[in-house]
């Protein structure tokens, strides 16, 4: 609980244009992208510095206040969302990018940097920094790391985890670690930032972060597949990993994903189909020729309906950009729209297709499903009304009988999006008791009072 | 459109965002970074995700219809550019158009300010000839619009040197055009049908050479080109301000004025003005026959919109040798949903060699009165778009509405950058033989 003397020692120690309590601040600090939750905080500071996330610590110390680390409210999970009350502590005005180091291929940026400046800024310098996520212009890279997000060209170039060199984080004892640096290799003591990245604010909050960069591709070819079902897509998927391609891309839609992100963005998407498969290949030019071919011949023995290649550059941006709407053009659809964010070997990809498609039906449901297909990773999205209480329950229970095979198959309950306050006992059916409780003793460890965004991926 | 006697959370009865409208948007934050506010302060209130979650509250009784509320409407642009970038198909943007209207209905301002604001927004704007004669000997419209602001500081928490700034902005006044164009200019050469011209309050006072201009190339296209003298505002300023009423009043007038016409089309050339007019078929949808708001709805186009739509007739068209770049104003690209078009004319005349500028749908800050309410803000905003502007080294800034040309202007004067602002039109007027 924030008393009034904590919000008026906020003030006086960080002035009046840092700290907001008016309600019209906490109820939209009060959410992030995940449907349904909202709880509002009792207080909510914008700190520029350090100095400034160690005075709210402090703060928050004495008074036993939770705090909740906030990048730009866009997670999926309720990572951000304060349900304990407490301090919000909103990191998106610590967004400078400090460095672009080109000697050693790294830049390092304040929590706050938006995935996609920093995309831009590199991109300006010749080099090349992969992970982007669906939310790339809005998400923060201190998010993108609590969350260890992945992306479209996660396949190939792997998830924020592999880009983090070095991380600073302020423990809330108001100690301020550095964890890593700009060594390749590194491995003195224990692999502290690893255990940062995906924390989801609940160790540290993150002031600092020194990402790899790489040189960019030479060339890319980008190729569209359509189908007139959706398990042939997923055979396509899982012939082309078993073909030993390695795209940077393979994403895919369902028909109701094709045609709400057609209303959106009008690009000519074929309304009819029953699936797509946005693919990229990069690299050296005669391999993106060769890994080119060697997809279209998978995709014409599954029997594709339709194979296309994007004429341009700006064709291929376009259709990226489209696919990373998925999401938010589906909730046109309905009021409410529950993802979730299953992930599975390759191999039962069109198992679980069918799986959803039964589903989906059992539970008379509206389901669009999109994704990266070629993690395994995707995202079946109930579209459905929060004020219809029954409606809700049939989604829960479809999600219930989908992580059941899920987690039967070896999948994981999530493949990117976190488990924040969402999917906690989905967590502790994966890992089991001991899993939790070895979470619970490292969390102990880092932060002894539990005010560090309390309640958040253990299940209590 | 709320049903007016439902009742609505906490908002006052009358007009209201609808619950739906609200329901609709699934807090992605892509729109986000396009909001100028929100840029500008990094504060989620201020961005059009916090603004329909202000809403959603209100609706669901989490939350009065406050003070700050109704601040936040009024600092909302209404530039349109979250409509564009949202996914989901939500518009903050007129969520708070209408949220304008309800802190009318919650905090009606002191008796001496509204008869003020009533004299301007009911007589003046939408009377073309009360306007103009008190427009004409004492620029008397520009007295009173800034008296009118004088005694809105208040409530619209002026920034500190509004008042310069309102008079530096505006330009130097002609005789309005209203009144000088004929009721019917004709086709030139080979004819291709009929228009009525919609000749806008602002573009007559402050732009009546841009008219006249367009109306030349319009006929010099092939086209006769009647000009309602009676036409009233079309609402924009009213709708801005949260006056709905007067706003529908305004739309009934003109839509039985037009329909009148045996004409084709009905063009304007302010951005304003034609998103106004494009909204009338939502905004009476529940008081109006609905075939004749379709019918007039499917008439109305923005001059870039009509020409490039109709095919340019080029073959006449005179060299003009200058480069130019284009902002877009809001109310064409995100309102309206025209952004391929004026490129399309600027690049199909002779000798024009267009320089594309870096965020061109970037609002330039001006949006009605908000740059002056909002001094600062607007400052910040602006500069954004002047360096675009710079980076071109164009000799021409091409806009096509007269919020944005006035801004823009100011702009560039005082930052003492050579480019003139032009309106499209008159760069093709220049390229159109006498
Ligand atoms: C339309 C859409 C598409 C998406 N697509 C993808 C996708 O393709 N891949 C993917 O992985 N995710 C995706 N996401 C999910 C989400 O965008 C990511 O999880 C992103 O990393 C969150 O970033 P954020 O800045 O919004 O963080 P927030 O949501 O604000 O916070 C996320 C977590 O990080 C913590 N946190 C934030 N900043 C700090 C800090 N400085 N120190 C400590 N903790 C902190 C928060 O407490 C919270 O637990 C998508 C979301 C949307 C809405
Ligand atoms: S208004 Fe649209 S773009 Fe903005 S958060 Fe809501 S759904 Fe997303
Ligand atoms: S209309 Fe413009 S200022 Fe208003 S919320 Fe939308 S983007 Fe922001």
């Amino acid at each position: 609980m924030a008393s009034i003397a904590a919000i008026k020692q906020l003030i006086d120690k960080l002035g009046a244009e840092k700290v907001v309590a008016e309600k019209e601040d906490l109820l939209t600090l009060g959410y992030d992208s995940t449907p349904g939750l909202l709880h509002l905080p009792e207080v909510a500071v914008y700190p520029t510095t350090v100095a400034d996330v160690q005075t709210v610590l402090g703060i928050a110390r004495d008074e036993g206040m939770p705090v909740v680390p906030r990048g730009s409210g866009t997670g999926l999970s309720g990572g951000s969302v304060p349900h304990q009350g407490g301090v919000v502590l909103c990191l998106n005005r610590m967004n400078r990018i400090l460095e672009i180091d080109e000697e050693n291929l790294t830049a390092t940026c304040e929590p706050g940097v938006i995935t996609l400046d920093l995309f831009e800024a590199v991109a300006d310098k010749g080099l090349f920094y992969p992970p982007d996520p669906g939310s790339q212009k809005i998400s923060t890279l201190a998010g993108n790391v609590m969350e260890n997000a992945g992306g479209l060209r996660g396949l190939k170039y792997g998830v924020t985890r592999d880009y983090v060199m070095a991380l600073e984080a302020v423990l809330i004892d108001g100690s301020v670690v550095q964890t890593g640096g700009k060594s390749v290799k590194d491995v003195a003591g224990y692999a502290f930032k690893d255990l940062l990245c995906g924390s989801e604010g609940t160790l540290g909050i993150i002031t600092g972060i020194t990402l790899k960069l790489i040189p960019p591709p030479q060339t890319k070819t980008t190729m569209l597949a359509y189908f007139d079902a959706m398990p042939r897509a997923g055979e396509a998927v899982a012939k082309i990993i078993a073909d030993k391609i390695i795209p940077s891309t393979l994403e895919i839609m369902d028909n109701a994903t094709i045609n709400c992100v057609e209303d959106y963005a009008g690009i000519g998407l074929p309304r009819q189909m029953a699936a797509l498969l946005l693919i990229e290949v990069d690299g050296h030019p005669a391999v993106v020729a060769e890994e080119a071919a060697a997809v279209e011949k998978v995709l014409r023995s599954v029997g594709a309906a339709e194979f296309k290649v994007a004429r341009d550059a700006d064709e291929a941006a376009s259709l990226a950009a489209a696919r990373r709407t998925a999401l938010s053009a589906l909730a046109r659809v309905s009021p409410t729209t529950l993802l979730e964010d299953a992930t599975v070997p390759r191999s039962r990809l069109a198992d679980t297709f069918a799986e959803i498609e039964r589903l989906g039906e059992k539970f008379r449901l509206k389901v669009g499903t999109f994704g990266h297909a070629g993690d395994g990773n995707i995202h079946p999205t109930v579209l459905c009304d929060e004020r219809d209480a029954d409606e809700m329950e049939r989604a829960h229970a479809f999600y219930h009988e989908l992580y059941e095979k899920v987690l039967a198959w070896g999948g994981t309950v999530s493949g990117e999006h976190g488990i924040g306050i969402a999917k906690k006992d989905y967590l502790a059916k994966q890992i089991g008791p001991a899993g939790v409780a070895v979470m619970r003793r490292i969390k102990q460890s880092f932060d002894p009072q539990g005010l560090l965004n309390p309640g958040k991926i253990i299940a209590d | 459109m709320a049903d007016k006697t439902k009742k609505q959370g906490n908002f006052a009865p009358g007009d209201a965002p609808t619950y739906e409208s609200v329901l609709q948007c699934m807090r992605c934050g892509f729109c986000l970074p396009t909001c100028p506010t929100f840029v500008l302060t990094g504060r989620e209130r201020s961005s059009p995700r916090g603004r329909v979650a202000l809403a959603r509250a209100v609706h669901e009784e989490n939350l009065d219809f406050t003070e700050a509320l109704k601040q936040e409407s009024f600092f909302c642009l209404d530039c349109r550019a979250c409509t564009t970038a949202c996914p989901s198909g939500v518009k903050a943007g007129e969520v708070m158009e209408v949220c304008r209207s309800q802190s009318h209905q919650v905090f009606p301002g002191g008796h001496l300010s509204k008869s003020f604001r009533n004299f301007i927004l009911k007589r003046m704007l939408p009377d073309p000839d009360l306007l103009e004669a008190g427009m004409l000997p004492a620029r008397l419209y520009q007295r009173l619009g800034i008296q009118w602001l004088v005694r809105h500081s208040h409530i619209l928490k002026l920034g500190p040197d509004w008042m310069d700034k309102a008079e530096g902005m505006l330009p130097k006044l002609d005789a309005p055009l209203r009144g000088q164009l004929p009721e019917m200019t004709p086709a030139k050469g080979e004819k291709r049908g009929r228009v009525a011209f919609f000749l806008g309050c602002v573009m007559t006072l402050l732009y009546p050479d841009v008219s006249r201009q367009t109306v030349r190339v319009l006929a010099g296209q092939g086209f006769d080109v009647v000009t309602p003298a009676q036409a009233k505002c079309c609402g924009a300023p009213h709708m801005s301000e949260g006056d709905r009423e007067t706003t529908r009043e305004l739309a009934k007038f003109n839509i039985d004025l037009f329909l009148s016409q045996d004409v084709d089309y009905i063009v304007t050339d302010c951005a304003g003005c034609g998103a106004s007019l494009k909204e009338y078929e939502e905004l009476l949808a529940e008081e109006e026959d609905h075939a004749r708001l379709e019918l007039f709805r499917s008439k109305v186009r923005d001059v870039n919109e009509f020409l490039s739509e109709v095919g340019l007739r080029t073959e006449e068209l005179q060299e003009v040798k200058v480069s130019v770049t284009y902002h877009e104003p809001c109310h064409l690209c995100h309102a309206q949903n025209v952004s391929a078009q004026p490129r399309q004319l600027i690049r199909s005349i002779p000798g024009v060699e267009f320089r594309e500028m870096k965020e061109s749908s970037w609002c330039c800050g001006s949006a009605a009165t908000w740059g002056l309410k909002f001094s600062e803000e607007s400052q910040q905003v602006l500069d954004r778009k002047l360096a675009n502007v710079a980076a071109t080294d164009a000799d021409y800034l091409v806009t096509t509405n007269p919020g944005c040309h006035l801004q823009l202007a100011w702009g560039l004067k005082q930052a003492d950058m050579p480019q003139p602002v032009i309106h499209l039109m008159e760069l093709l007027g220049r390229a159109t033989p006498d």
